[in-house]
């Protein structure tokens, strides 16, 4: 019965973190299209930037709703499921929670004042609205992975009889974990807001769909996505260092090693099952190389780790190998789009991707998708079987209630409901500028001018 | 006082907050599921439109509190939860469905199937959740749920099915109905207006009289709270409350309309205020006091320096944004699109 409601808790949690963080990353890195699109229309005086970002805006409002109310969605069930676990740890690392409440509520009310402000204020004044979402939104951000780094690198406080004592919640919040998982998890955002809406419009052109400005869009997106995948992709790197320090069980378990073994191999790809990982690609010594900086360092083996205290090496390990090959896709595609453009930069300028690129462009979407589930995966299902790794198990941290699968059912159809309408809302969404007449005002003015 | 009744007193605020900004926004949802006459259409445009430029914001009061009771009193935001949970989850898929609900309808094409099927899931999420969060708020008082330490030992069904809680389900639905009509008065004009004022008394009434009504259904079901009746300071905040409610009903009655939202919003503060005090000492009546579920000291006065910096962004920006869009917003030009 037990083993029932844990393993409902924990499908109905990661469940609405899964959906939640559809939308967040887009909540993050929308805001910074919008200020590049609205600052560049300000810089070369070119209508078009404007009209850009009025026709994003309908889908910026719908998505940050959506991620508004799925987040509200995750601070429930922080207690609803997993009430122990927050009466251990609410009055440790309950600090960026409250911060990221302010930074989410700042967002919440400046991006309203941008949607709703399009015929209210001047077109620089509109502009500079968009500066606090963009802060606060990358704000809130690295408050709450600060709460889940505490989770997995847990500090500020002492544990004598079972007793939490002596807590500092600064020092739990700045944990020896919250830097790296802090820039990566931040900088995904924009990798996947660069290539999801690369996807949209390379899929709209694609499919012929009359579409306003697609080439700027396009630019636009992939500017974001090719400065953020080589950065993330570095970040990536100081991340896996970090986590090889702090956690070496969670990094045994994404590289799939058994062994504890100087001059670990790098494995590509590979099933670990039952003590071994089979089909890997194996690099000789290159592992100890990118976890400790010295090609015969020692690399820690899952053998060491008691059965009990091991998260599923399985799950982890692939995971890990879909966020890092995703990745580098990401890179391949951004890299391939812009040495395009160069070759035919001056010569056709009103050059589009052709269709080779274009079916890449759109794959990139998916794939940015991907990586970022999946690496939150590695994060999550690498820390098992602990919530606050070392200290308390996830077992201890549920809740005693029964029923929560019927929950969790019907959590999963009103998400499948929501998802199907989302899609439906925005494959059906006017792409053109044919609202262009419902614009009067200041800023809105503008936007219309040249539609 | 203490950090930790400071802290209290923080997580009341926010409970006000809620129900004046929050229970504007279900009651405007709940108005349009009770939309009739002939300008049946112009009430439901009249309410989405009112609702749009804030409605997100009023929600973050809700984020608010329960990130105010996970920090400070972690021990009462894990038993309430794991308690009640079965009307929590109720009030969250009303959350979740109410907003993805308003935000199909309000930014995508609205003349579509989606657009009008929202609508109906809209309307009955906004009288789903408030009625269950009275349910919650009953439950909390009414002193029927068992703890030992921060253990639940009373069943998923205790405290909230009985008949105070489900009068504070009821009052949680008509102060919701009484402030979005009263809003809306101001709001609107010519016959509108009318039907709003019409409605706001209707509400007002049906709010005093749920109210008043509280009291003896308490005294026979719901000690714990029953038993502030004798303290002045809870008999006085009721009293007070019971002016501004009569004031709000004048406002109406002569049309005075720019009276009417402020006194409704002072009257609604004063009827959460009012059971705020018949809590203390406790978070759950009878079984846990703010003290004892409060965290370290130093995670408190944390929270409370925390407080004003981040109300220092806030406020201005909160000013910002209703200035903006009270004004004029029903006579300017279509809005979201």
């Amino acid at each position: 019965m037990e083993f029932d409601t844990l393993l409902s808790a924990r499908a109905l949690m990661g469940l609405s973190l899964v959906f939640h963080t559809f939308f967040t990353p887009l909540g993050i890195g929308l805001p910074l299209l919008l200020f590049m699109a609205e600052g560049m229309a300000l810089w070369k005086k070119d209508e078009r930037y404007r009209q850009l970002a009025r026709a994003w805006t309908p889908a910026v409002g719908l998505l940050f709703a959506v991620g508004a109310v799925s987040g509200t969605v995750l601070s429930f069930e922080l207690g609803l499921l997993w009430p122990r676990f927050m009466e251990y740890a609410g009055g440790i690392i309950g600090m960026p929670f409250s911060l990221e409440g302010f930074a989410f509520f700042t967002e919440a009310i400046f991006l309203a004042v941008y949607i709703y402000g399009w015929n209210r204020m001047s077109a620089f004044a509109h502009w500079l609205v968009t500066i606090p979402i963009v802060i606060s939104s990358a704000v809130s951000a690295v408050f709450v992975i600060s709460a889940n780094a505490w989770m997995n690198v847990p500090e500020g406080f002492r544990v004598v009889d079972g007793q939490v004592v002596d807590v500092n919640p600064w020092d739990a919040m700045f944990n020896a974990a919250w830097l790296h998982q802090a820039i990566h998890g931040t900088l995904a955002s924009y990798v996947v807001t660069g290539f999801a809406v690369a996807a949209a419009y390379a899929w709209l052109t694609w499919r012929k769909k009359p579409v306003a400005h697609p080439r700027l869009a396009l630019q636009l997106a992939m500017v974001v996505a090719a400065v953020s995948i080589p950065l993330q992709i570095v970040a990536g790197d100081f991340a896996a260092k970090r986590v090889a320090e702090l956690q070496p069980v969670k990094f045994a378990a994404m590289e799939g090693q058994y062994e504890t073994q100087r001059g670990a191999p790098l494995r590509i790809g590979g099933i670990p099952v039952d003590g071994e990982t089979r089909f890997a690609i194996e690099i000789p010594k290159m592992l100890s190389w990118l976890g400790y900086g010295d090609l015969d360092a020692e690399v820690m083996g899952l053998n060491d780790v008691p059965p009990e205290d091991r998260p599923n090496e399985l799950l982890t390990h692939l995971s890990f190998q879909v966020m890092v090959g995703a990745g580098f896709a990401l890179l391949f595609i951004a890299g391939w789009y812009w040495a395009a453009w160069w070759r035919r930069r001056g010569v056709a300028p009103g050059w589009m991707p052709g269709r080779a690129l274009s079916a890449a462009l759109v794959a990139s979407g998916f794939l940015a998708f991907a990586a970022l589930q999946t690496g939150w995966f590695v994060t999550e299902f690498g820390r098992q079987p602990w919530v606050v790794y070392g200290y308390l198990r996830t077992a201890d941290g549920v809740t005693e209630r029964e029923g929560i699968l019927g929950f969790f059912i019907l959590f999963t159809l009103l998400y499948i409901v929501i998802s199907v309408a989302l899609v439906v809302a925005l494959v059906k969404w006017p792409h053109g500028p044919r609202r262009a007449a419902r614009l009067p005002g200041a800023a809105g003015k503008e936007a219309e001018g040249v539609a | 006082m203490s950090p930790e009744l400071a802290a209290a007193g923080v997580a009341l605020v926010a409970v006000m907050m809620y129900a004046v900004f929050g229970g504007a926004d279900f009651g405007g949802g709940a108005w349009s599921l009770l939309a009739s006459g002939p300008r049946k259409a112009e009430q439901r445009l009249a309410l989405e439109k009112a609702i749009g430029p804030v409605w997100e914001t009023n929600h973050v009061w809700l984020i608010l509190l329960v990130v105010t009771l996970f920090v400070v009193f972690p021990a009462a935001y894990a038993v309430i939860f794991e308690a009640l949970y079965v009307p929590l989850f109720l009030a969250l898929v009303g959350i979740v469905a109410r907003g993805a609900a308003f935000a199909f309808r309000h930014y995508g094409n609205r003349e579509s199937r989606l657009a009008r099927q929202s609508l109906q899931w809209f309307s009955w999420a906004s009288v789903l959740t408030p009625f269950t969060f009275g349910l919650v708020i009953g439950a909390v008082t009414g002193g029927h749920i068992e703890v030992e330490g921060t253990t639940v030992l009373s069943g998923a069904f205790a405290g909230w099915l009985r008949p105070f809680a489900l009068m504070c389900g009821l009052i949680g639905l008509l102060i919701c109905a009484f402030l979005a009509a009263s809003f809306m008065v101001a709001r609107t004009e010519g016959e509108l207006r009318e039907d709003f004022r019409r409605r706001a008394i209707a509400a007002s009434l049906a709010l005093g009289a749920a109210t008043t009504a509280a009291i003896p259904v308490a005294a026979w079901d719901a000690d714990a709270f029953a038993s502030h009746l004798d303290d002045a300071r809870v008999v006085g905040a009721m009293g007070v409350t019971a002016l501004l409610g009569l004031a709000g009903l004048w406002a109406l009655r002569t049309r005075r309309y720019r009276l009417a939202p402020p006194l409704a919003a002072a009257t609604v503060a004063g009827v959460v205020g009012a059971w705020g005090l018949a809590q203390e000492p406790y978070l759950l009546a009878n079984a846990l006091t703010y003290e004892a579920a409060a965290a370290e000291r130093i995670t408190v006065v944390s929270f409370l320096v925390a407080l004003p910096i981040g109300a220092l962004i806030l406020i201005p920006s909160l000013w910002l944004l209703y200035w903006t869009f009270s004004r004029d917003t029903l006579r300017g030009e279509e809005v979201a699109h």
